[in-house]
């Protein structure tokens, strides 16, 4: 099963997707991360969401970007966090597919879907605030937006979660 | 009247486009979309909402979840725009938010 979760800054998302890979009946627990620790605070943000998942049990795989090549147990539950970071990182990291960042990220995500049990995917809401943007900033929201309609419409289950609740934009069985 | 909303680029024209089930010049007359713009303009919102009523698909982009904006002209128009949100909301039979391009009706039926 495939769950896409989205939400705002600070909204819970993290914690409700968590929660789902810990419902999940696979044996193993996979955290897929996204984020390049650069930096003190990234680097800090890092560790402490590192030691509350050992808590639950995850183990943490890093991979900035070309996510298909991210070597995943078949009996896994996987949590893939976040887009907001991938996307920037196949647009404007020097390994980043560019033009062909859509591709990556979706083709990406269908091979690891096939690979493990069960999957959830963050993704970040960040479209609520105008359109007052330009250049890079336009191409990575347009990304963003298109790779999340594209994943929704081929996922198990969205939600969006606010405050730490979630609400569920397809049925889910 | 189906007013429907959604963040940027979250699909709405397209779903708007599958709700009125019709090709993109018949869409061009019976629906509008980026109703938020019109605000920059138009201050007299319950006019304006009985005007935009008379579309089937009335379509706005949600404005109002990022920082208060510093000039003051953006700020009485996103302030407008979510006024006019709630009156079009009030006149539509069905009201629809699209996210990552599902709608999801929280105001009558689809």
């Amino acid at each position: 099963m495939l769950t896409l979760v989205v939400g705002g800054a600070a909204s819970g998302k993290s914690a409700y997707a968590e929660e789902l890979i810990v419902r999940s009946d696979a044996p193993r627990r996979v955290y897929l991360a996204t984020m390049t620790p650069f930096g003190d605070e990234a680097r800090r943000r890092i560790e402490r969401h590192r030691a509350l998942r050992a808590d639950k049990g995850f183990e943490t795989l890093e991979c900035y970007v070309n996510i298909a090549e991210a070597a995943i147990p078949r009996d896994s539950a996987v949590l893939l966090e976040d887009l907001g970071n991938l996307c920037a990182n196949e647009l404007f990291s020097s390994q980043g597919a560019k033009g062909g960042a859509a591709d990556a990220i979706l083709r990406g995500i269908a091979h690891l879907r096939g690979q493990c049990r069960d999957m959830v995917v963050v993704s970040n809401e960040v479209f609520t605030g105008g359109a007052d943007y330009a250049g890079d900033t336009v191409r990575y929201l347009s990304l963003l937006a298109y790779v999340n309609r594209k994943l929704a419409a081929t996922a198990d289950a969205v939600c969006e979660v606010n405050c730490g609740i979630a609400t569920y934009y397809t049925i889910i069985e | 009247m189906i007013f429907i909303f959604g963040p940027l680029w979250s699909g709405k024209r397209a779903v708007a486009k599958e709700l009125l089930a019709c090709g993109d010049a018949e869409f061009e007359r019976r629906a509008v979309w980026d109703v938020q713009e019109l605000v920059r303009e138009r201050t007299d919102l319950e006019e304006l909402a009985v005007e935009l009523s008379r579309y089937d698909a009335v379509i706005a982009t949600e404005i109002g979840g990022g920082i208060v904006p510093l000039d003051r002209g953006e700020r009485e128009a996103r302030e407008r725009a979510g006024r006019l949100n709630c009156l079009l909301a009030e006149r539509a039979e069905t009201v629809v938010r699209v996210f990552c391009g599902i709608p999801k009706a929280v105001k009558g039926e689809l």
